[in-house]
């Protein structure tokens, strides 16, 4: 028994609902905080990249004017540990113990009355470090490996017998340089502690996991603890972690039963939050002349911070990619003295697509097969490790639609054959399959007697959309306008939620508000009059629309919300809605679809100055349903841009000696600016899904991957030359 | 960070004299480069600042042939001048291809002569080896991940970049600087102007402290020559160069009559080319040419292992930069 | 590490007089406060965001005299008699700006955190006649970052704008 969705808004590409807040400055991110009476604190960060804390003399800082307090682990308390996570364990406690693991760990934290006197007094506090050679090359000899620590690695056939036995070959090396996430929102948190209770205003995407994080850490009761986070202002996976400086200000707070405002610089964005792991890949690929692929052996090495759990598994989709009947994966990680590796958009994913699909572009040219054609004939109709039919799948729609829009036939394929002047012109594409992850989901919707509803869950809208297409969905289901639902998400005393990550939570949340119309329907049903059309109707038999309930084979048959309720004197009747996709999939006797699309690209490079522009970028993705266009799209584009990134400019360089972090600035570490970025084409193709209950699959994420490999393909089109390391530079392009 | 004072004199004798008396003051214009070092890097940190915007140090004079640029006129002032656009615009494309339209609408002309290097070194008090913030205790970026540094006036003592692009075509016009000391005024070219790191990279111009950039004069180009400025770098906008070259070409009957070359993004200093500007006065415009000039104008150079490509990359810069302003491109 | 001492009997804060979206405000500050910390702390004008406090992502992107500047690189006692625009100070009471608007519109916002400094610049460059081609307005907003890679919608939103002022 479920809602239906009639299509009559959903999908519809309305304007954000928080538009208006965001134009006119008015929406509130955790920075924008202040609390009567708070005290600000700054984080004093270690120099050195591996060593020991000899001694600390914090007097110089704590007489400092305004000063209240410095807090170093000689002083602080014991902390609790924080527990598991649907996405693994929490990062190492601050102020553990004496060690330093990394540059840029924290080793105190100064509170004033001020945030300049906090500044201030922080360069007063006097840190004598016993400095050791801290370990940054994956290469390093003495620096530990973690071989498959999620369990996950796939052997599938004999990988070696069929590369043995395959007509052509392919083996090469790719690297990725470590990426650092950056939004714009400079992460805060602002503490404030009443007897055991925390409220707690953070930049997250988890506001549950920070919760029972900090509830963990602090030995209080889950329920006390309140993580209020409205906006935030941009994560892309940086606010799936309760991270130290989190802590820190919650500790602060608590210690000086005050509360207490921190906001990262944006060098400690750099050092205080995760990060995309730096990665080396070794693919090897067998294939037959015919250009079926008949085996892959894809090996990963990501880097690991010294004494994290955050293992980046970069081989996580590799075995879904395509139809390889002998498949074999290897998951390692090698441990440096480097800030805590976590997640960036599409982790693992966004890396081993830029192997596969560059490889897929070497083997087209070595086969003399056309690569859009090469990737058809490898296209897995059905889930190629299960066997099991796609509950959705229109990959091969996204390459052929995307060949036909994007004029792919009319290049000529011929590497260094195109030109315009000075410039070569290169055409690439690549195929794209990622996998979303969904988590357990509630949602309460609660309707006023005048027919209007509250929908509340935990959740958050990260500048995905998520206010958005809560209500468009909502509305679309009880029949009701825009105006009529309200959406609160972003404070974990809601209904409980999962992150906003693993582009899981529109899938999720979409199924739990689903699910929530139809009991709020029975609900409605069960609170009419026995003279009602409506009595005894099960949800399926009858039809939400223009604010009331109505008989599905009758169109005058039914009551308007406002009478059913008015009628019992109710002023509000609510309904709980749930989702649990991950426990369904296991007994869905299908292959719950990923995400998949297609990216073109052409690019110019500039012969003499090696300069690398990307002209034109065509995304075509099977998202399944889609809840909203507009906000759609803007997932889309917004993906490809960090795609432009990565391919172009991203890298996060540590200073050999010390693991500094050579360029933990705007103006050093590159992000694309609005000049490099053409007009981006998007086009949806495909069905809703028939695993997701509302057949919605997750778009946050599949717009990044694809992009560095169709960028990288194209310039080996415009110069002949194979770039199998991220960033693609001038220096190697000139 | 610091505390300091905040003074506005009402005059420009006032604020030197104020400067001049007090070793620990500093000048206070635009600001994005002077309150950068002190309030966000926390390198520098005068206990004085001496607000001289309200100065009447505004402004362009001259006529078509020179022009006296006021130090504390915009770059997004100096752009606009109808007098740049039609006798120098070269000077306009580099000022509009740097930093961005806020910071140019902050930044004086005077402050971007002044400007200090991007060296993350440098500006990050973490790092304790930088002979330009404390001459003897080494440079962390010859060893360290150095990109956006110099390889023309560089030594292994510093190989700090002066990131000015507008400063590229003025060292290409025989710029002069205008100084006002509380000994009187003063006239220096801005080719004297800077300093070369040598073995005292803290030291980078000829200003004394307490005297004051009050205003460059700009001799223009004449009718005829034609001007350009490239600018080589990762992102299509608002990064500094990677490399840069401005140039001024006059082809009479296909030969090169009169030519000035300066290069960016690769001295630690802006960079003025003579032997390249030797090499083509008098030759055919053409690309042979063009790469003469160029291998002519890069010399004793010390690169590290992340600036090696700028040696090439300068060359190719100014070689299509001089096919551009001349129109052979063969 | 940079320290040093402050001189005896100096000055080390002062009043600023300044206005501010049309009202005249007078603010007691230190000399190191900046005029984003001024608008932000002092004022609680909040829309007017920090995102690098180093003058490299635009998000402080304020009107002063009518000209954008990042006020995260000006000094707060530097502005004394100024005329300062913030994001909240740009629409008439209860309407949107044309910009804001077309920014809603056209979905040039995701996360929204960059969005106050992109409309101020965007506004900017409408008025400083740099909105004629698509290639100029990219340029002139490439002083603003956007993480979220909304730069299209951006780009869309000022070209409407520059259209319906024929501007193109």
């Amino acid at each position: 028994m479920t809602a239906t969705i009639n299509d009559r808004l959903l999908g519809q590409p309305f304007d954000r609902l928080d538009g208006v807040l965001k134009a006119t400055g008015a929406a509130p991110y955790p920075s924008d905080v202040s609390i009567p009476g708070q005290a600000h604190a700054v984080l004093l960060q270690s120099p050195i990249g591996a060593g020991r804390i000899r001694a600390i003399d914090s007097t110089a800082a704590e007489a400092a004017p305004g000063v209240v307090a410095v807090i170093t682990h000689l002083n602080s308390p014991a902390l609790g540990e924080a527990p598991m996570t649907g996405l693994g364990g929490p990062p190492r406690n601050p102020f553990t113990d004496d060690r330093v693991l990394h540059y840029g760990q924290n080793v105190a934290v100064v509170v004033a009355e001020r945030r300049e006197q906090a500044m201030a007094a922080a360069l007063l506090v006097d840190v004598d470090y016993e400095v050791s050679a801290p370990i940054l090359d994956m290469d390093d000899p003495r620096a530990a490996v973690e071989n498959n620590a999620w369990g996950l690695e796939t052997h599938d056939g004999d990988v070696e017998a069929a590369l043995a036995g395959a007509q052509v070959t392919y083996d090469g090396t790719f690297r990725i340089a470590p990426e650092t996430n950056n939004p714009i929102g400079l992460f805060t948190t602002v503490a404030e502690w009443d007897g055991d209770r925390l409220t707690i205003h953070d930049s997250t995407q988890w506001p549950m996991m920070v919760r029972a994080s900090l509830a963990a850490v602090f030995g209080v009761p889950e329920a006390g603890v309140r993580v209020l986070v409205p906006y935030l202002g941009g994560g892309f996976g940086n606010g799936l972690r309760t991270w130290p400086h989190t802590i820190l200000t919650a500790l602060a707070a608590r210690m000086l039963g005050r509360p207490v405002k921190l906001t990262l610089t944006r060098p400690q964005m750099f050092t205080s939050l995760g990060h995309r792991a730096q990665s080396r890949q070794r693919l090897r690929l067998g294939v037959g002349g015919d250009g079926r692929m008949l085996a892959m052996d894809h090996d990963a090495t990501a880097s690991l911070a010294a004494e994290e759990t955050n293992f980046s598994a970069i081989v996580i989709g590799s075995p879904e990619a395509y139809a390889t009947p002998n498949v074999a994966t290897h998951d390692r990680q090698v441990r440096l003295n480097i800030p805590n590796p976590s997640f960036m958009r599409a982790p693992g994913h966004a890396e081993a697509n830029f192997a596969i699909e560059s490889a897929l572009d070497e083997l087209s040219y070595q086969l003399g097969i056309d690569p859009v054609e090469l990737r058809l004939i490898n296209h897995a109709d059905v889930h190629p490790r299960s066997g099991l039919p796609w509950s959705s799948n229109a990959l091969r729609e996204c390459l052929t639609v995307g060949a036909e829009q994007f004029g792919w036939n009319d290049r000529n394929p011929e590497p260094q054959s195109m030109r315009d002047g000075n410039k070569l012109i290169g055409y690439g594409m690549a195929g794209v399959t990622f996998g979303w992850y969904a988590a357990p989901c509630t949602a309460t919707i609660t309707m006023d007697s005048a027919g209007s509803v509250i929908v509340r869950a935990a959740a958050t809208d990260i500048g995905t959309g998520t206010y958005t297409v809560a209500a468009q969905l909502t509305a679309d289901l009880l029949g009701l306008s825009m105006d009529d639902v309200t959406v609160k998400i972003g404070d974990s005393d809601l209904p409980p939620a999962p992150q906003s990550g693993g582009s899981g939570l529109a899938v999720a949340l979409a199924a739990a508000v689903q699910s929530g119309a139809a009991k709020l329907i029975e609900a409605l049903i069960d609170a009419v009059g026995d003279s009602s059309p409506l009595r005894g109707k099960t949800v399926d038999e009858v039809v939400a629309e223009n604010g009331g309930l109505r008989l599905r084979d009758d169109a005058d048959a039914g009551e308007t919300f406002r009478e059913i309720l008015g009628r019992h004197g109710l002023d509000h009747l609510t309904a709980e809605g749930t989702s649990d996709l991950a426990a369904a999939a296991k007994n869905a006797k299908m292959a719950t679809a990923p995400a998949f699309a297609a990216r073109f690209v052409e690019i110019t490079i500039d012969e003499d100055l090696g300069l690398l522009r990307v002209k034109r970028l065509l995304s075509v993705v099977d998202g399944g349903r889609l809840l909203n266009a507009k906000t759609a799209r803007s997932q889309i584009i917004g993906g490809a841009v960090m795609g432009i990134g990565m391919a172009m400019f991203e890298d996060t360089i540590y200073d050999q000696d010390t693991g500094r972090i050579a360029n933990a600035t705007f103006g050093d570490y590159l992000v694309p600016v609005n000049a490099d970025v053409p007009d981006l084409d998007v086009v949806f193709v495909g069905e809703p899904d028939r695993f997701s209950p509302t057949g919605v699959k997750g778009l946050g994420e599949v717009g990044v991957v694809g992009v560095a490999a169709a960028i990288a393909n194209a310039v080996y089109h415009a110069t002949g030359r194979r770039m199998r390391s991220l960033p693609i530079t001038i220096d190697q392009l000139m | 960070m610091a505390e300091f004072e905040y003074l506005r004199p009402d005059d420009v004798s006032g604020a030197v004299a104020t400067v001049t008396a007090d070793p620990d003051a500093a000048f206070l214009a635009g600001g994005t480069t002077q309150l950068d070092l002190m309030l966000k890097d926390r390198i520098i940190a005068p206990t004085t600042l001496v607000d001289i915007t309200r100065l009447p140090l505004h402004g362009i004079t001259g006529g078509s042939d020179r022009i006296r640029v006021g130090a504390l006129t915009t770059m997004e002032e100096l752009a606009a001048d109808e007098r740049v656009v039609l006798h120098a615009p070269f000077i306009r494309e580099a000022l509009l291809l740097g930093a961005s339209t806020q910071l140019r609408n902050m930044a004086t002309i005077g402050g971007n002569i002044l400007q200090r290097t991007r060296c993350r070194y440098f500006r990050d008090p973490m790092v304790a080896a930088c002979n330009k913030r404390e001459p003897g205790s080494g440079c962390a970026a010859v060893t360290g991940a150095a990109r956006m540094h110099a390889i023309l006036g560089a030594g292994p003592n510093c190989i700090a970049l002066h990131a000015s692009d507008v400063c590229v075509p003025l060292m290409a016009l025989d710029t002069v600087v205008q100084i006002q000391g509380a000994d009187g005024e003063r006239s220096v070219p801005l080719a004297e102007f800077y300093t070369l790191p040598g073995d005292r990279p803290d030291i980078e111009n000829v200003l004394r402290h307490g005297e004051i950039v009050t205003a460059i004069d700009i001799p223009l180009l004449p009718a005829g020559m034609n001007s350009g400025y490239l600018k080589v770098r990762d992102r299509v906008s608002y990064e500094f160069a990677l490399t840069s070259a401005a140039a001024a070409v006059w082809v009479v009957d296909g030969r090169i009559a009169d030519v000035r070359i300066a290069l960016g993004g690769v001295g630690t200093i802006p960079w003025r080319a003579p032997e390249a500007e030797q090499s083509l006065r008098g030759q055919r415009a053409g690309t042979r040419a063009f790469r003469a000039a160029a291998e002519a104008a890069i010399h004793d150079t010390f690169t590290v292992p992340g600036t090696q490509f700028k040696v090439e990359l300068v060359k190719r810069t100014l070689v299509r930069i001089l096919q551009t302003v001349s129109g052979v491109t063969s | 590490m940079v320290r040093a001492a402050t001189k005896l009997g100096s000055v080390t804060e002062g009043t600023v007089i300044l206005t501010v979206n049309g009202v005249q405000r007078e603010v007691f500050v230190d000399n190191q406060t900046t005029l984003l910390d001024l608008l932000r702390d002092h004022l609680d004008l909040t829309g007017t965001k920090k995102g690098c406090d180093q003058g490299a992502c635009g998000a402080c992107t304020v009107h002063v005299d009518g000209k954008r500047i990042v006020s995260c690189l000006a000094l707060a006692r530097q502005y004394d008699g100024r005329d300062v625009t913030t994001i909240e100070g740009v629409a008439a009471e209860g309407e949107l700006h044309p910009v804001q608007e077309a920014f809603v519109r056209h979905d040039g916002l995701q996360c929204g955190f960059c969005t106050p400094g992109q409309i101020m610049s965007a506004i900017s460059l409408l008025e400083e006649g740099r909105a004629s081609t698509d290639e100029d307005i990219r340029e002139f907003m490439s002083g603003n970052l956007c993480r979220c890679g909304t730069y299209p919608n951006i780009v869309a939103a000022i070209r409407e704008c520059a259209d319906r002022d024929g501007d193109r």
